[in-house]
């Protein structure tokens, strides 16, 4: 079900009634995308709680915040101006830290963030009132207190009713130890926008090693030694003391409280957190020639100049045989590289982010037998001459970067407007769903049209399928499509195509058939590409070219951002176009790795994958124009190939398809949705939909009632005299979505919703 | 051009070089102010980039000969670490020139003094070493028939369906039937077969999975086999616990000769009943020397004193009574 039609508010409605009903207020954490989503779900909150403030009466004690980077909440005047997510992060350590705050205390001359300073005046579980604070709501309060927006948010959590962030808090392991921690067992945790989540699982434990970031861990390592120097003469005592407590195996009482830690540790089993460092790195100085051995190795495996791919135990049987290097210390290498760049009071720790890397790059090799691979690939293309060589060392299994939110809440649910089909997800995620539910749309008018487009206007197949996509009759006939539509679509339209690659050559081959200058007559085109800032540029162009009449084509690529992120509501997007089946490039050798690991493992089959991952790109692009009820528009599935997958779609769009508008040619295809525009011209308003796709109390009462009376027939029919679990069915989800979930919301809760 | 450097000192040299210098023999380093000898078949390329690291791998691999003992081998986790951290002390020593003497002497003494252990655990992780490898060939191998599997089927299912389709065009060709129909049924049988295909083979995977580990392996080998170690003897019960009562005043001897106990020691009249002579000569001997180190005098005074100490006390507590006024009163 697209975005728009109220998937956000019904499932916070439905939770948030559940926990302000039972005393035990379990708490509920919502994770979704991007910023921009997620400040929409705090409003989307705002405005839930305002409602139930009006209709109870009285105002419920309640909170709700949203988190997001340091680089989206800071104030100070000269960190916020930073570009680079990590250099905040860094700058903003150095000004918080708590030794800082100590040499302040000692007198020295050091700087301070004001805005963190102010927080410690105030009562720690009162940062900021009760209630729901937007983004952009907690700026505002943050400027007018002085006090910093960001660490209020992160100090509150345990206050909140509800926080509102993105997936990465929760999946990235090594951001999840710092944030997370502290939710207790009973949290709801809610996944929004989750057809990506696997990828996103397994970008979070992916690390990419380059030589320059190797020539920078040297470097990073040398400071680290130079640094422990200049602490033995100076400071010695520190030293000797974190060495003491390495000894003893044990871990900063603190730990959990400094907020502001250079780095957490990836996805390590708990036993192994138990466990002692290892002797042969106890010592600062030990530890750092063990790095640099490390690093050196790297470096030594990059000098090859064919691609290699290799599991973890087999690296390390080479490392060892080698370096003498051992699985068990590198296991600890993330953890020990914290504790002493910890001890060494380091500041400009931006300086170690690629030491870092290697740091978890060794723990995550020597901790995962299974799941990953090592791949090294020394050309960047197949055709390149220098080498450039890039160490990949890929998660392949989703899995494990989800496991442990599965293991430690007991309801979790995944849901999406466009996560079909839902069987996939549960059999990549390793887990089993208590509820899986796909819910269909109901709308007032058909106000889309989806449509598959087999034949190009001279009746001959199209396809973006590799033999033919360059055929000049395939790309004239795509050419025609999309000439045919730009004269009749109003304002926006968007072309999705399969890959950059492709879109430059077709375009090219447009370009020189003359198919560009026609369309020109009739629309703007605007390109995007790779460079976020022209892609930006190109798509205020868009914009205000929709906005003045004289309508736009935008030309952009299913994976690339404007897929993702980007709405095309009302006016910006009267046709989506998908050319070709969005097919992942098959020959990476990352995505060949992950193929075989879900065949080997989860017994999906190559092909299986590919179409679903397809698909759901797919999905994702048709869904870019329907942002809500109100909202209309053509989406042309253009590709011999769809008409098989169709049933991959998901439920909403493949409901709505009628079987007369599959298979079609060009020609019929442009007459159909001529005929769709026109009645989507007539006038509609606000009443019309009342009663059939938006209800009010009454209509949800009367649907209650109806429920229940056919619920007691059956019963009654049954001869079976337990009437007392009549209400319980009842539940009225009218707006909610479509989602395969893993909780276990019991009927009570439905009951709460009704 | 080719670089080579030689473990004795570490400096680099091209390999044309190398063979003019030093092939009539041994030859001093002809970089300045180094003078070491080298030889020639010592000189090898160098592995990696950072010549420290280079030295730093070849006295590892020396030191790592030598002290190759194994968790296993320690009663404690701690001990092991402590283990460990000695020897990377001797590393470093080794490394940055430390000591050298001593540290080569204890070096030499351990191995001397531990060579059967070192020899054991050396075999011991060769043996390891081969096994993993066998196993990651074995799964390599594995894995490769795996995919051809999958590849094979996935032809035999596209093979099929396009051959349904022939024959599907086939029969509308050559019958009056409705073609609709002919078209529908044909795509079910399709359909049939190849669910029927695929779940014989999902089956076959199965089992293939079942038998991973022991049917393909060329080596017998059992991965993560603790070493085995000597079952440990069930001690005899002790009701005490190993709690000890030894008589501080005599050792009581096996047999004492006296003229009135000879006869008790072999008259059956006497043994008959349970008699042991050496009970009696203990419960004898430990009569005789109970009262031992107990003084009368002491015992009574101490028990005086504590009995004035007592007094003293009490008339303390009626004097503070008296001086607190009151206090009396409420006595
Ligand atoms: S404490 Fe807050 S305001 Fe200060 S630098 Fe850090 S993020 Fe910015
Ligand atoms: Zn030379
Ligand atoms: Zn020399």
């Amino acid at each position: 079900m697209p975005s728009g039609t109220g998937k956000t508010v019904s499932l916070l409605s439905l939770i948030v009634a559940y926990q302000q009903y039972y005393p035990e207020h379990r708490k509920l954490i919502y994770c979704s995308r991007t910023m921009s989503e997620i400040e929409k779900a705090l409003a989307e909150l705002k405005a839930l709680m305002k409602y139930r403030t009006d209709q109870l009466g009285y105002e419920e004690d309640f909170r709700g915040l949203g988190l997001t980077s340091r680089k989206n909440l800071c104030l100070h005047p000269s960190v916020k101006r930073e570009k680079s997510g990590s250099v905040v992060d860094a700058r903003c350590r150095s000004l918080t830290a708590g030794f800082v705050k100590e040499k302040k205390e000692r007198g020295e001359d050091v700087d301070l963030c004001i805005y963190h300073d102010n927080l410690d005046l105030l009562e720690p579980h009162n940062l900021v009132p009760s209630g729901v604070f937007t983004l952009d709501g907690l700026l505002k309060y943050g400027e007018q207190q002085k006090q910093c927006p960001y660490f209020s948010a992160r100090r509150m959590m345990p206050f909140c009713n509800v926080i509102i962030y993105s997936y990465h808090y929760l999946l990235d392991p090594k951001i999840a130890e710092r944030v997370s921690k502290e939710l207790s067992k009973d949290c709801i945790v809610v996944f929004d926008e989750a057809h990506n989540i696997d990828n996103v699982c397994i970008e979070s434990l992916s690390i990419d090693l380059t030589e320059d970031s190797l020539r920078k861990a040297t470097r990073g390592a040398n400071n680290l030694e130079r640094r422990i120097t200049e602490m033995r003469s100076s400071d010695a005592d520190k030293l000797q003391n974190e060495y003491a407590k390495l000894v003893e195996g044990l871990r900063d009482a603190d730990e959990s409280r400094q907020e502001d830690e250079f780095m957490a540790n990836p996805a390590l089993p708990d036993d192994l957190l138990q466990e002692a460092v290892p002797g042969n790195i106890r010592r600062a100085e030990h530890f750092v020639a063990f790095l640099k051995r490390f690093i050196e190795y790297l470096k030594t495996r990059m000098k090859v100049l064919h691609v290699i791919s290799e599991t973890p135990p087999s690296f390390l049987q080479h490392l060892k045989d080698l370096t003498f290097i051992e699985k068990k210390p590198l296991r600890f290498c993330a953890e020990r590289l914290t504790s002493l760049v910890r001890t060494l009071e380091l500041t400009n720790i931006e300086d170690y982010q690629p030491l870092q890397e290697v740091a978890t790059f060794a723990t995550l090799a020597a901790t995962y037998d299974k799941g990953f691979l090592l791949i090294l690939e020394p050309y960047e293309s197949d055709t390149a001459t220098v080498p450039n060589p890039i160490l990949h060392f890929t998660c392949l299994d989703a899995a494990i970067a989800i496991r442990p939110v599965f293991d430690r809440f007991s309801s979790v649910i995944i849901t999406s407007g466009t996560i079909s089909p839902l069987e996939m997800y549960p059999k990549m995620l390793g887990f089993t769903t208590v509820v899986q539910e796909s819910y269909s749309m109901t709308l007032a008018r058909r106000s889309f049209l989806p449509m598959i487009v087999t034949r190009g206007s001279d009746q001959s197949a199209i396809s973006s399928g590799f033999q033919i996509r360059n055929e000049p009759g395939v790309v004239r006939n795509y050419g025609s499509l999309l000439m045919e539509f730009s004269k009749i679509t109003p304002d926006g339209i968007v072309v999705f195509f399969p890959s950059y690659l492709y879109m430059e050559s077709i375009i090219s081959m447009w370009q020189g058939m003359g198919t560009l200058d026609e369309i020109w007559k009739y629309k703007l085109i605007l390109v995007e590409t790779p460079d976020s800032q022209e892609t930006s540029l190109a798509l205020e162009t868009y914009r205000t070219a929709c906005c003045n009449g004289r309508g736009a084509i935008l030309l952009c690529v299913a994976r690339g951002k404007v897929s993702e992120g980007i709405d095309f509501d009302h006016h910006y997007g009267r046709t989506v176009l998908c050319i070709g089946v969005p097919f992942q490039y098959t020959e990476s050798r990352i995505l060949k790795a992950r193929l075989e690991f879900l065949r080997e493992t989860y017994r999906i089959r190559e092909n299986d994958f590919l179409s679903f991952d397809a698909m759901r790109h797919a999905a994702q692009c048709l869904g870019r124009v329907l942002r809500g009820k109100d909202d209309y528009g053509v989406m042309v599935l253009a590709d011999r190939r769809f008409q098989k997958k169709r049933s991959q779609l998901p439920k909403w769009i493949n409901q709505a398809m009628l079987d007369s508008d599959t298979s079609l040619s060009t020609d019929m295809a442009v007459a159909s949705a001529k005929k769709f525009l026109r009645t989507m011209a007539q006038p509609f308003s606000e009443r019309d939909q009342a009663g059939v796709s938006t209800w009010d109390i009454k209509d949800l009462e009367r649907h209650k009632r109806k429920m229940e009376e056919e619920k007691i027939r059956e019963l009654q029919n049954g001869g079976d005299g337990a009437k007392m679990e009549v209400d319980g069915h009842a539940n009225g989800m009218n707006g909610a979505d479509e989602y395969g979930a893993d909780d276990d919301l019991d009927y009570a809760m439905m009951d709460m919703n009704a | 051009m080719r670089f080579l450097v030689n473990p004795e000192c570490y400096h680099k040299m091209c390999e044309s070089c190398v063979d003019r210098i030093f092939s009539q023999g041994p030859a001093p380093c002809p970089v300045a102010g180094c003078a070491r000898t080298l030889r020639k078949q010592r000189f090898r390329k160098q592995t990696f980039e950072d010549l420290q690291i280079e030295r730093e791998v070849d006295v590892r691999r020396r030191v790592a000969a030598t002290f190759n003992r194994r968790e296993s081998e320690f009663q404690t986790l701690r001990d092991y670490n402590n283990y460990l951290e000695e020897v990377e002390t001797l590393t470093f020593n080794l490394l940055y020139n430390i000591d050298v003497a001593i540290t080569e002497a204890k070096l030499a003494s351990y191995a001397k003094q531990n060579a059967a252990d070192i020899a054991n655990n050396k075999a011991l992780s060769a043996q390891e070493s081969a096994s993993t490898e066998a196993r990651m060939a074995a799964q390599k191998e594995q894995a490769r028939l795996r995919r051809e599997a999958a590849r094979i089927e996935e032809e035999e299912e596209r093979r099929e369906r396009e051959e349904g389709r022939r024959e599907i065009i086939e029969k509308i060709a050559h019958s009056t039937d409705d073609p609709d129909k002919i078209v529908r049924e044909g795509q079910k049988v399709v359909l049939k077969k190849s669910t029927a295909r695929r779940n014989a083979a999902d089956r076959l995977r199965a089992q293939d999975a079942a038998s991973v580990d022991n049917a393909s392996a060329p080596l017998f080998q059992i991965a993560g086999l603790r070493p085995i170690t000597q079952p440990q003897l069930e001690q005899v019960y002790d009701p005490f616990g190993g709690y000890v009562v030894k008589p501080s005043y005599f050792e009581l001897q096996p047999s004492y000769a006296h003229p009135w106990l000879e006869k008790a020691k072999t008259d059956p009249q006497i043994l008959a009943g349970g008699y042991d002579v050496g009970e009696y000569c203990a419960r004898t001997m430990m009569e005789a020397c109970a009262g031992l180190g107990v003084f009368v005098e002491e015992e009574v005074a101490r028990r005086e004193r504590a009995a004035d100490a007592d007094l003293g006390t009490q008339s303390a507590a009626i004097a503070g009574g008296e001086g607190g006024g009151s206090g009396s009163d409420v006595l």
